[in-house]
């Protein structure tokens, strides 16, 4: 196990930059999850860790040895890739192993920690199929398995569940997470689905264009996210954003003055965007007028559409109401749970 | 999805493929049929498509006239060799044309592809300069080592690219994790993946050697040293005339082989063809 320790890393193919110097630390055993939408440069940065991109400028550190010029062999690392890329032509058990019979490992030996991984993953009956034989989850684990049986200081995950239909990626979830809870191995996992992130990461990383727009607890990200594209991104369904100015009397949206509270007022006049996440409206007859446009009942709660103004927003309400579109409802914005972001740049204003 | 044919369109397809099929499979049968007929027979009218009578020593007569055995075994090792040096160089020209990075590999890869476009007619009086310096004339050198850094290989190596760009990178990228060098690479990961196009390489280049007759009439002289296909064209009547019979016997103990290997390997031969990229 080990801590890792990226300074200043920056990638750039030619003249495009890709990742615009980041900085971040992972202590020994710490879940991190990379999470941001396509293209903003996580799985570069993962792939710059374990050694399969070039490092452009800035320092990687594993254990505390840099290891900007060493090759991912070197760099005692076990990666899961998206499409498994388990050998085709290799057994489950040699797949396992493999990596060990390549570092001079006796058979006794890899006989040995492939049994344990397998045993581990609830691979034991599987051990000699090849991987066209497996089903997703199975392979999956098999790519997994490949990663623990050498003990590495560091596991990078690629988005490793994207190929798995909605269940399995529930349960492969929970694996993974139970897996680290069990092997206490440093890991780094990306993603660009946020709830996975939310629900495995001790430290989640929101990465945008190349660039770390926060790093925190999930909770601290949800409750206190550091601008809007981090507001926005974490959280399903995302939250709302309704633009407008700051006066004495509340928010004032488009069609719409929405309450705030009294400590906000001190921004007055200033043109701000206005976050509030759906599950923090309340049905209140003294709300303010709301004009249902979609209702989609999802049995432990109702998600409803609706026009605040002429703003579209969402809510979520876990009483079982009957709602039909077009009528009007009076909601209340939870005024401990108002986001206000500055409408030029979107920093967190409260 | 597949659709169902009506029965009446089937046996129409079907009616069509078999007419289709005459062009493909006549020579063969005439072929073989004809090398167990008198020679009064193979040019009688009505033609005979099943023999009226056997003549088997037709085929006694061609180990008989010429050392067919030693030509036989000519043209094996020699295709066998070909066959091995055109794998190993292909393989490797491939795999580092798809994979590795280096300077003007596109344009080195085009230069190499122009070697295809090169009629080997154009190239042969060159060639037998050279290995006539080399001391290599009437030897099976020139046989085995033209198509071994010739056309065939240059084909072969195109083929063998296609496959290898065609493989996930991810595979490895997962075996440099797992402590591989770039041969070892190659070697336990690529290459065992590349079966079905290294199976057509084979199938191909041994065909191509096989039958090459325009190389082997130019190197070589003496009857001991002729592979089959020049060796067919010694079965001659005291008036230089083509004894017909025993001329198609030999043939359809050269063809022999190459059938059956085709036979047998023909999955793998149409996996491989399907690997280099050319299909949809």
């Amino acid at each position: 196990m080990a801590e890792v320790t990226l300074s200043n890393v920056r990638k750039s193919y030619g003249a495009v930059d890709i990742i615009h110097g980041i900085d971040l630390g992972i202590t020994d055993g710490e879940f991190v999850v990379l999470v941001g939408p396509s293209g903003c440069g996580k799985s570069t940065l993962l792939r710059m860790v374990a050694g399969l991109e070039t490092i452009t400028g800035g320092e990687v550190r594993i254990g505390g040895r840099v290891v900007n010029d060493l090759d991912p062999k070197d760099r005692d690392i076990a990666m899961v890739f998206q499409n498994y890329a388990l050998y085709p032509h290799m057994t489950v058990a040699t797949n396992m192993g493999f990596s060990l019979e390549h570092r001079g490992g006796s058979n006794a030996e890899i006989a040995e920690r492939v049994k344990w991984a397998a045993d581990i993953l609830g691979l034991a009956p599987l051990l000699d199929r090849y991987p066209r034989q497996l089903s997703g989850g199975q392979r999956q684990r098999v790519a997994m398995g490949r990663a623990i049986v050498r003990d590495p200081k560091v596991f990078l995950f690629d988005e490793p569940l994207s190929n798995l239909d909605a269940k399995l990626r529930v349960v492969m979830r929970g694996e993974i997470k139970s897996l680290h809870q069990r092997l206490k191995t440093t890991t780094i996992y990306v993603t660009h689905d946020q709830v996975e992130a939310m629900t495995m990461a001790d430290k989640i990383v929101v990465l945008n264009g190349g660039r770390v727009e926060q790093i925190g607890a999930p909770l601290d990200l949800y409750d206190r996210p550091a601008n809007q594209f981090v507001a926005g991104f974490i959280g399903s369904p995302s939250m709302n954003f309704l633009n407008g100015t700051i006066t004495p009397e509340g928010f004032s949206a488009p069609g719409i003055l929405l309450p705030l509270p009294e400590a906000e007022h001190g921004h007055k006049d200033r043109k701000a965007v206005y976050g509030i996440r759906p599950e923090h409206f309340f049905l209140d007859e003294n709300g303010v007028p709301a004009e249902i446009i979609l209702v989609e009942p999802m049995g432990s709660e109702t998600q409803v559409t609706m026009k605040l103004g002429e703003t579209l927003a969402t809510g979520v309400f876990r009483e079982r109401v009957s709602l039909s579109p077009g009528a009007t409802i009076r909601v209340r914005p939870d005024l401990g749970n108002i986001h206000l972001f500055a409408a030029d740049g979107g920093q967190r204003l409260n | 999805m597949k659709a169902e044919l009506s029965p009446r369109r089937q046996v129409f397809l079907y009616g069509l493929l078999c007419v289709l099929l005459i062009p493909f499979v006549f020579p063969t049968w005439w072929m073989v049929t004809s090398s167990v007929k008198p020679i009064s027979d193979i040019f009688a009218f009505p033609p005979q498509l099943v023999p009226e009578s056997y003549d088997w020593t037709t085929y006694s007569k061609v180990f008989e006239l010429q050392p067919f055995v030693k030509q036989y075994w000519n043209s094996a090792y020699v295709a066998a060799l070909v066959t091995v040096g055109t794998m190993i160089v292909s393989s490797m020209a491939g795999y580092a044309f798809a994979r590795i990075k280096f300077p003007f590999a596109n344009a080195i890869f085009v230069v190499v592809l122009l070697g295809l476009l090169i009629p080997s007619e154009v190239t042969i009086v060159p060639l037998f300069q050279m290995f006539l310096k080399a001391g290599m004339v009437n030897t099976h050198w020139p046989l085995i080592l033209v198509p071994i850094f010739g056309a065939p290989s240059v084909f072969a190596t195109f083929v063998m690219r296609q496959f290898f760009i065609a493989l996930p990178v991810e595979l490895e990228e997962a075996a440099r994790v797992d402590g591989l060098g770039r041969f070892k690479i190659f070697r336990k990961i690529a290459l065992p993946l590349a079966r079905p196009a290294l199976a057509s390489v084979a199938i191909f280049t041994f065909l191509h050697s096989w039958n090459l007759y325009l190389e082997p009439i130019v190197f070589l002289s003496s009857a001991d040293k002729f592979t089959l296909p020049q060796a067919l064209t010694q079965y001659t009547d005291a008036y230089g005339g083509p004894m017909w019979n025993i001329q198609l016997a030999a043939a359809t103990l050269t063809a022999l082989p190459v059938l059956i290997v085709f036979i047998i390997a023909q999955k793998q031969f149409v996996e491989g063809l399907a690997h280099t990229g050319l299909k949809g």
